[in-house]
């Protein structure tokens, strides 16, 4: 395989990145912990001769938790790094769970949470849960800045509504409600360290007369984008949960999903192994809401 | 039989402080003043004839320093097994037909490897495509087109095995019960993709480094197809990063970097990528398994027929030992009255298969040992209890095949009964929770010279120096497995002296003594170690008298070699320092260096091996029965490979067989769609990873091998055989789900559950 070549900028704050990508608009790429474009680089899947790091651009990769704002992660926030953050694993365990079993070591090491939405494979691990959190994400050009909701941003397989001269510059993701509970859920069926072949998270809270309100499900790996399941969703929204309708929203997720066959998986296995991910997802939700535990 | 300490001990490599640490020199990282880089272009279409090659344009570009196609070479035919002409069936590059996607076409060198691809790409080739033929049963179906025209109905070569009365067996058999297995290809992954680099030497010689198991056979076969008589090929090996039979043959980027370098006159290194190597590279056969069996109703095996179709790939490879050897993996273990086999190897439209650790018995023993844990659920008879019945003993013989000189299988079967609490955890009913036996036999080397080689099989030289050191120069090849520190300790062990005290020089065909035929068939501790024992006694020879002249013993003294000294056993006051005997002889022999040549080369050894390991194996698992998903929870081993010549090295082959058997068994899968390999990437060719492997528990049966050196035999490769088997019995007592069809998946899991539509 042959090496590409490239030069790699480092600016030291957010406006010079933006200059420099567009003094070099031509043939340009962002490089944050570059475990997606290296590759795709050297396999020929991409190609540019400038890469724009955002490793040291200043405060870029913060963490922030604040009980009236919610959480922000800078774009430079390291996958390891929300893993063991405290008031993630705290308010926002699905995500924390997604951050701690994705990948490998190496790569969470060097990998950004903001990298993974920008490459916007149908896989990406932290994608389903930032989704059933309601998580946004804040876009900034030279021109200015603006806030997408994470289900408006993913647009197909490795296609999101950035911009070319655009930055993912945080997310954001709100407050959860007391009495609420979360879950995600990966499966390969292959080996401990892999691509998800399927990825459920879900998110719920439970009102004073023990209903269940605020319900979200989204899933990974089982079509060209992350994607939420409005009927399951609908079906819960309200309710009193019953074991039986529990198991009625995992069937309504099956519906939500488009799978393919690939070297991964059947588009079979992955349809049923969403109904089986969504209830567990359920039952887990559930009971962590009840348990009080956030 | 008390052997010297250091046999046994568990010594780290010797290499391996360079290893970790960086500094040890694979192919790949030679560069060479004026050193060329090569590529090589590969054929995209499955079959097909080639109508026309164009090089023009890649010949005009820039840097390029030279173009090869078939047509420039001597277009010598090739393949290891010089014993049968007619197998040879590889052209170092294709002349008039491509016979898989990813046969070799023609080869660039030029000034950097951007400028060889962006040749390779320029090359035009028109074909004119023919029918691929993807598995062995529309390969052998009638009317399918001939993959090579020699063949007959793309049967390569069949094999037959039968002794006793077939039957007669079946006829007195209470239960007989026939099943059908499908075992897959896997890759060898070896860490070290192939690297290659030759170099012109004076007088038209011409040297190459290479990653390779076997540099004797490389030697040989590069000298016929370059026409250059055998010594003027020189073959080195480095260091190499493993090889599992995946490096066990001349290879055509080896034939272009050699030929090219003679033809520019400047050096040239081919390195393959890990795609090239997972797209193109060689594999373990898959193969369809037709086994019969007969019982008494009290368990007794009466009579088996083994029927066996290898899907070849495009070319024989070492097929025909994979052939030969899965019969008689058919019928190890036990004690089968009368036995049957046939075996053909098909030719298809894939890459070809190798050999691959195992050699025939990983696929053989899946559909041996789940057919006998088949037999006992059916009999009602515990599944180690049945093994017992018919196990294999010392002294067992295979009717014209072998005698099995040492076998631990019964201990093996107790012992891993005992440690793994089997009898408490098979009545165990938890949902989910299993637990299975599988067992493995092996060679430790093979007999059958189907390399026609005209040398020793195994040879050694031994220098001894009055400072007390020696120097033992040797063909056999360490690719990983530790032989460079097995063959020095049993050095050490003859000698008397410490491992850290002697040079070691191995597989360079221009120094070490000749032959050996590398690393494959688990063969280097047996016949290399036997050569050195040789070479080392012949040593003893020329210093003992040196010591009875000295101190003038009585001819009864027997003398010892230990602790750096050479000495009289009964006293030991009597002798000198090793050095100091090494000097008086050299006196003795008016400054002629001591130096002795060994050698091994089994004789009336049967068709098969000299010696044969002996295991069982329990694995527990865990299973999912709403996902499918299997965890394997502990591994337990007992196995007799003998005496073991280093501990912590042994350990290490059986860590690695269960990784790799468990791969085979769970996750290792080539996905393709006509003849093409999809998943190219270790991200989607899965191996297993260290999160996957379970804890494992083993003991080794104590034995004692007469043929071995020391008494040891094979550890190599025998282990990486019960995993599987053990694994499907596991998920079977877990789920009721039988598998018959590796690898076992999750979906597979759930369709035998009744809750997945296939
Ligand atoms: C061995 C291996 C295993 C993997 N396993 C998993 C897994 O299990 N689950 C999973 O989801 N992923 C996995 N990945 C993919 C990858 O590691 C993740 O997607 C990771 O989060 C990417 O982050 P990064 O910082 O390395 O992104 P980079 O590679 O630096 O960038 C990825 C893409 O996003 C763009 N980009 C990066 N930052 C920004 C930004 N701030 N604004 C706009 N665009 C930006 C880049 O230009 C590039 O196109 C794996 C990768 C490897 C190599």
């Amino acid at each position: 395989m042959a090496t590409p070549h490239f030069t790699v900028h480092q600016p030291a704050t957010l406006e010079e990145a933006l200059d420099l990508l567009g003094r070099h608009r031509a043939s340009v790429k962002l490089l944050a912990g570059g475990t997606d474009l290296i590759m795709k680089l050297r396999a020929g899947a991409t190609s540019a001769d400038h890469l724009v790091s955002l490793n040291r651009v200043g405060g870029l990769n913060r963490i922030n938790y604040q009980d009236e704002d919610g959480l922000v992660l800078g774009a430079g926030a390291r996958i390891s790094d929300v893993a063991a953050h405290p008031e993630v694993r705290k308010h926002y365990p699905a995500l924390a769970h997604a951050c701690s079993v994705m990948a490998t070591t190496q790569i969470r090491n060097m990998g950004t949470v903001a990298g993974n939405l920008a490459n916007a494979a149908p896989s990406a691990d932290t994608a389903a849960p930032l989704l059933a959190y309601r998580g946004s994400v804040v876009l900034v050009e030279r021109g200015g800045r603006r806030q997408v909701k994470l289900e408006e941003f993913f647009k197909g397989p490795g296609l999101t509504v950035l911009e070319p001269m655009e930055i993912l510059e945080a997310i954001r993701v709100p407050v959860p409600p007391n009495r609420a509970g979360s879950c995600y859920l990966r499966l390969s069926a292959r080996s401990q360290v892999d691509i998800a072949a399927v990825g459920v998270a879900g998110f719920l809270a439970l009102d004073l007369d023990g209903c269940m309100m605020g319900v979200r499900l989204a899933l990974a790996s089982v079509a060209p984008t992350p994607v939420r399941c409005p009927e399951a969703e609908a079906l819960l929204e309200g309710q009193r949960p019953d074991p039986q309708l529990l198991a009625r929203a995992a069937v309504a997720c099956v519906r939500a999903a488009r799978p393919i066959d690939d070297v991964r998986a059947t588009a079979n296995y992955r349809r049923a192994m969403v109904q089986v991910l969504a209830g567990r997802v359920l039952q887990k939700s559930l009971a962590m809401a009840q348990g009080g535990a956030q | 039989m008390k052997n010297p300490a250091i046999i046994g001990a568990s010594i780290p490599r010797l290499d391996a402080r360079q290893k970790v640490t960086g500094q040890a020199l694979y192919t790949d990282d030679l560069t060479m003043p004026g050193m060329l880089h090569g590529a090589i272009l590969r054929s995209p279409l499955p079959h097909a004839r080639i109508k026309r090659i164009d090089v023009s344009k890649a010949k005009a570009l820039a840097g390029v320093k030279d173009v090869i196609t078939g047509q420039d070479t001597p277009q010598v035919k090739f393949g290891n097994w010089r014993l049968v002409p007619q197998s040879q069936d590889e052209l170092p590059l294709a002349v008039d037909k491509v016979r898989f996607i990813g046969d070799e076409v023609a080869a660039v060198a030029a000034l950097d490897k951007e400028t060889a691809l962006r040749a390779v790409a320029l090359i035009e080739v028109e074909y004119e495509e023919l029918p691929g033929y993807f598995n062995v049963e529309d390969a052998t179906a009638e009317g399918a087109g001939l993959i090579h025209a020699e063949s007959e109905g793309n049967v390569s070569l069949a094999r037959k095995i039968k002794y006793g009365d077939l039957e007669a067996g079946f006829a007195q058999a209470d239960y007989v019960r026939e099943d059908t297995f499908r075992v897959h290809a896997v890759s060898h992954a070896y860490l070290e993709p192939c690297s290659s680099l030759a170099a012109p030497d004076e007088g038209g010689r011409v040297t190459l480094w290479t990653s390779t198991q076997v540099p004797y056979i490389v030697q040989c076969l590069l000298a016929s197809t370059l026409g250059l008589p055998e010594n003027h090929v020189r073959v080195i090996k480095l260091n190499t990063g493993g090889g599992f039979g995946g490096k066990m043959e001349l290879r055509k980027w080896e034939f272009c970097a050699a030929f090219m370098a003679l033809r520019t006159g400047r050096p040239v290194k081919f390195t393959l990528s890990r795609a090239d190597e997972l797209a193109f590279g060689r594999r373990r056969h898959g193969m369809t398994i037709r086994s019969k069996v007969g019982f008494s109703k009290n368990g007794l095996l009466l009579a088996k027929d083994f029927d066996v179709l290898l899907d070849g790939g495009a070319y024989n490879s070492m097929g025909p030992t994979a052939t030969f050897l899965c019969g008689n993996f058919g019928a190890m273990l036990y004690r089968y009255p009368a036995y049957r086999y046939l075996g053909r190897h098909v030719y298809t439209n894939k890459p070809p298969a190798g050999a691959m650790r195992g050699f025939g018995a990983p696929q053989a023993l899946f559909a041996a040992e789940t057919q006998m844990n088949m037999a006992a659920h059916d009999l009602g008879i515990d599944p180690i209890d049945l093994r017992l019945m018919n196990a294999m003993e010392t002294g067992d013989e295979i009717p014209e095949v072998a005698t099995i000189s040492s076998c631990g299988f019964k201990e093996s079967l107790v012992k891993v009964r005992e440690m793994s609490g089997w009898d408490v955890k098979r009545q165990e009913k938890r949902p989910g929770y299993g637990i299975g036996v599988g067992c493995y036999s092996f060679i430790s080397g093979g007999v059958f010279n189907w390399f026609n080689t005209k040398y020793n099989f195994a040879s050694a030289e031994v220098r001894v120096f009055e400072d007390g050191t020696a120097h033992l120069l040797t063909m056999a090849t360490d690719i990983g497995q530790g032989s460079d520190t097995v063959l020095r300790q049993i050095l050490a062990a003859e000698l008397g002296i410490g491992v850290e005290k002697i040079r070691l020089t191995a597989s360079d065909t221009a120094i070490t003594p000749k032959a050996d035929l590398g690393t494959w068939g688990s063969r280097v501790t047996l016949m290399a170690g036997n050569a050195v024992r040789q070479a080392a006694q012949k040593i003893k020879e020329m210093l003992i008298p040196v010591v009875f002249g000295h101190f003038d013993l009585n001819q009864i003294h027997d003398i010892a070699f230990e602790g750096d000294r050479v000495f009289s056993k009964a006293r030991p006051d009597k002798g000198f320092g090793f050095g100091e005997c090494v000097y008086k002889a050299l006196k003795g022999r008016r400054g002629e260096p001591l130096t002795a040549f060994g050698a091994y080369t089994p004789r009336n050894k049967g068709l098969v091996s000299p010696a044969f390991s002996f295991g069982a194996q329990v694995a527990e698992v865990e299973v999912d029965r709403q996902t499918g998903l299997i965890q394997v929870k502990k591994m337990y081993t007992a196995h007799d490979c003998g005496v073991p010549i280093n501990k912590m090295a042994v350990e290490g082959q059986l860590e690695g067989s269960i990784h790799m058997g468990l791969g085979y068994a769970l996750m290792e899968d080539f996905v393709m769609k006509d003849g093409r390999t999809l998943n190219t990437t270790f991200l989607d060719y899965k191996i297993a990873t260290a999160l996957d492997m379970p804890p494992s528990e083993s003991v080794e049966i104590d034995t004692y091998e007469p043929e071995g050196p020391f008494g040891a035999k094979e550890a190599g490769e025998g282990l990486v055989s019960p995993t599987a088997p053990a694994i499907a019995e596991a998920v079977f007592h877990a789920t009721g789900y039988r598998c018959a069809d590796l690898p076992i998946t999750p979906p597979k899991v759930l369709q035998g559950l009744g809750r997945l539509k296939a």
